[in-house]
């Protein structure tokens, strides 16, 4: 067992697909308990038994049609016009228009290739120096991870189990705060750099929503749908799914009506990779809950810690570690139903802990040796690893600051939550 | 390998492409609608149509596996991708084979299964939407897993061909 439980980590770390090693580990412990391997077919249909989960294509669908059209551009015309008069305004408005499309599509990592293009020349031609440019972009890729209606916030709801709205209204906050610390770091480092400020334009305003017009509705509807209780998840994602489709195709023609296959070919995969993952882990966890799992880890950390702060101390630790080798889907549906008994004992709000959680994965974007970011500016701005890394560390601190804050303000994440 | 034989798998590739494209355009597009005509049904008629729901669940489970085939195809299954940046080219192909190997037989196991599955939920007469044999709705379970045990499969034979090739003539591997 121990011997085979090996093999399957060094599979894992020479690249097997997640969802082969998961499935392998749930049969292997199937076959122990004497349980039919058929039952991982049951599990596997899951899938289809959990409510809200189309939320996941039709929003992955909506923001890589967004991402592929001529939006990502008005995104930042738009926040430029309204931000750009400000001291440090353009890393103001790399901050605000990464977090937004963040939030919009996913956290996939199409932010960084969609707005970095724009933002990364514009910030050089700024007069920023350009590694703060390469840890500011590599960093705005996952921004807005905590605000509706991203992915993983979704995902960890349908995991969880608990209500995606309230997961929403949690997320608010803690998400501003982060923007709010890397923004004042952003205008600290560059105190030197004093520009003269460019006027606010009023003219520019009015042109650059009038260009935006089409997705202007977009962020009303969704989240005011969503927030208003008019629209449930899944209702928000078929909504903005068929106006994106409409507008980016139809009307504005940015999308051509045979490029549109290929745009659902590749959402979808990334929809498969997810969902599949998902599946085998219902298999996995409903194993691990029936071997006892989560009283030995639970048996384990009192063993440790007492008292919650200390709880939520080594949960940190954790999930630092667990973001640094694996990607926050996969962290969600393997881990989350783990960690949930635990930290119910230890009086851990769900909501606190859901946020949490994707506050300390959202750096496991950052971190080597698997964080996405990385990979992903490294490879579009042509910049060795390690220089987007040193780059990105100081804004790495920061957001660490800020989940250590999200972690023991509880406050901060609840405010908004009815009870 | 003949010029028939691997002519043969050129276009079963470009067949299965298709497939997996059309299939998904289909689904999205047949996802989309039913779910706006679901909220128009609440919104406007305050009705709904009861098996909707059901079947709208029943798709994500069809794009699930189907996106899963495509990620197979393409290579972009989540996985924890760490030594192939430390290691020499030539380990990671080693590792290629054996990692597309396991998964092969892994989805096999998975396809095997689903296939017992099903047999006693059609000897059970199950049924999904009202009155729709089960058997059908979940019988993308093994298809899927099938084309991915083939996929990997060949996937892994490619990884070996390659090894040989490059050990014969340096630097031509295509």
């Amino acid at each position: 067992m121990i011997l085979l439980g090996a093999i399957l980590v060094l599979l894992t770390v020479f690249g097997a697909p997640l969802f082969a090693v998961i499935a392998a580990g749930a049969m292997l412990g199937y076959q122990k308990e004497g349980i039919d391997l058929m039952a991982i077919a049951i599990e596997l249909l899951g899938i289809s038994q959990m409510p809200f989960l189309s939320a996941i294509p039709l929003f992955t669908f909506a923001g890589y049609l967004l991402s592929e059209s001529n939006a990502p551009s008005r995104l930042v015309r738009l926040t430029n016009a309204i931000l750009g008069w400000m001291p440090g305004g353009l890393a103001l408005v790399a901050l605000a228009a990464c977090a937004f499309f963040t939030a919009f599509t996913g956290a996939s990592g199409v932010t960084i290739i969609a707005l970095g293009a724009i933002l990364y020349p514009a910030l050089k031609q700024d007069g920023y120096p350009d590694n703060f440019n390469l840890g500011l972009i590599t960093t705005s890729g996952s921004l807005g991870l905590l605000f509706a209606p991203s992915l993983p916030l979704i995902l960890y709801g349908v995991v969880a189990e608990i209500s995606i709205d309230n997961l929403f209204r949690a997320g608010a906050l803690p998400g501003l705060l982060m923007l709010i610390l890397l923004a004042g770091y952003s205008l600290w480092v560059n105190r030197q750099y004093r520009k003269p400020l460019r006027s606010f334009s009023g003219r520019e305003v009015a042109a650059a929503l009038n260009d935006a017009k089409w997705e202007l509705p977009l962020p009303v509807v969704v989240l005011g749908g969503i927030y208003s209780g008019y629209f449930a998840v899944s209702e928000a994602a078929a909504v903005t799914a068929l106006y994106v489709l409409l507008v980016e195709v139809a009307i504005l023609r940015e999308i051509r009506l045979g490029d549109l296959p290929k745009v659902m070919r590749e959402s979808m995969l990334l929809v498969g990779g997810i969902l599949i993952v998902l599946g085998v882990s219902l298999a996995s966890t409903n194993y691990m809950i029936d071997a006892g799992v989560p009283q030995l880890l639970l048996a384990y950390t009192t063993g440790f810690v007492s008292s919650q702060a200390g709880f939520l101390f080594l949960m940190l630790i954790f999930l630092l570690i667990l973001g640094a080798i694996l990607d926050i889907f996969s962290a969600i549906v393997l881990v989350v139903p783990l960690i949930l008994p635990i930290a119910a004992q230890y009086g851990v709000n769900e909501f606190h802990l859901g946020i949490v959680f994707l506050a300390a994965m959202q750096l496991g974007y950052l971190t080597p040796p698997v964080g996405l970011n990385l990979f992903i500016a490294s490879y579009r701005f042509e910049k060795p690893i390690m220089t987007v890394y040193s780059a990105t560390f100081p804004f790495l601190m920061i957001l660490l600051l800020s989940v250590i804050l999200i972690m023991y303000w509880p406050e901060l994440s609840l405010m908004l939550v009815p009870n | 390998m003949s010029g028939s034989a691997s002519g043969l798998l050129a276009r079963l590739e470009r067949w299965g492409n298709g497939a997996e494209n059309a299939s998904l355009v289909l689904l999205l597009g047949a996802l989309t609608a039913l779910a706006v005509g679901q909220i128009v049904l609440r919104i406007v008629f305050d009705s709904g149509l009861l098996w909707a729901d059901e079947l709208l669940r029943i798709m994500v489970l069809w794009i699930a596996l189907i996106g899963s085939i495509a990620a197979a195809r393409s290579k972009r299954h989540l996985k924890i991708d760490v030594l192939s940046h430390l290691i020499p080219e030539r380990y990671t192909q080693i590792a290629g084979i054996i990692v597309d190997g396991f998964s092969s037989l892994m989805c096999g196991l998975l396809a095997w299964h689903s296939i017992r599955f099903l047999q006693i939920t059609i000897a059970m007469e199950d049924t999904v939407l009202v009155d729709f044999p089960s058997w059908i709705a979940h019988g993308i379970l093994p298809v899927a897993f099938l084309l991915m045990c083939y996929r990997f499969l060949i996937s892994s034979a490619q990884g070996i061909g390659d090894l040989f090739n490059t050990q014969n003539t340096p630097g031509a591997n295509q």
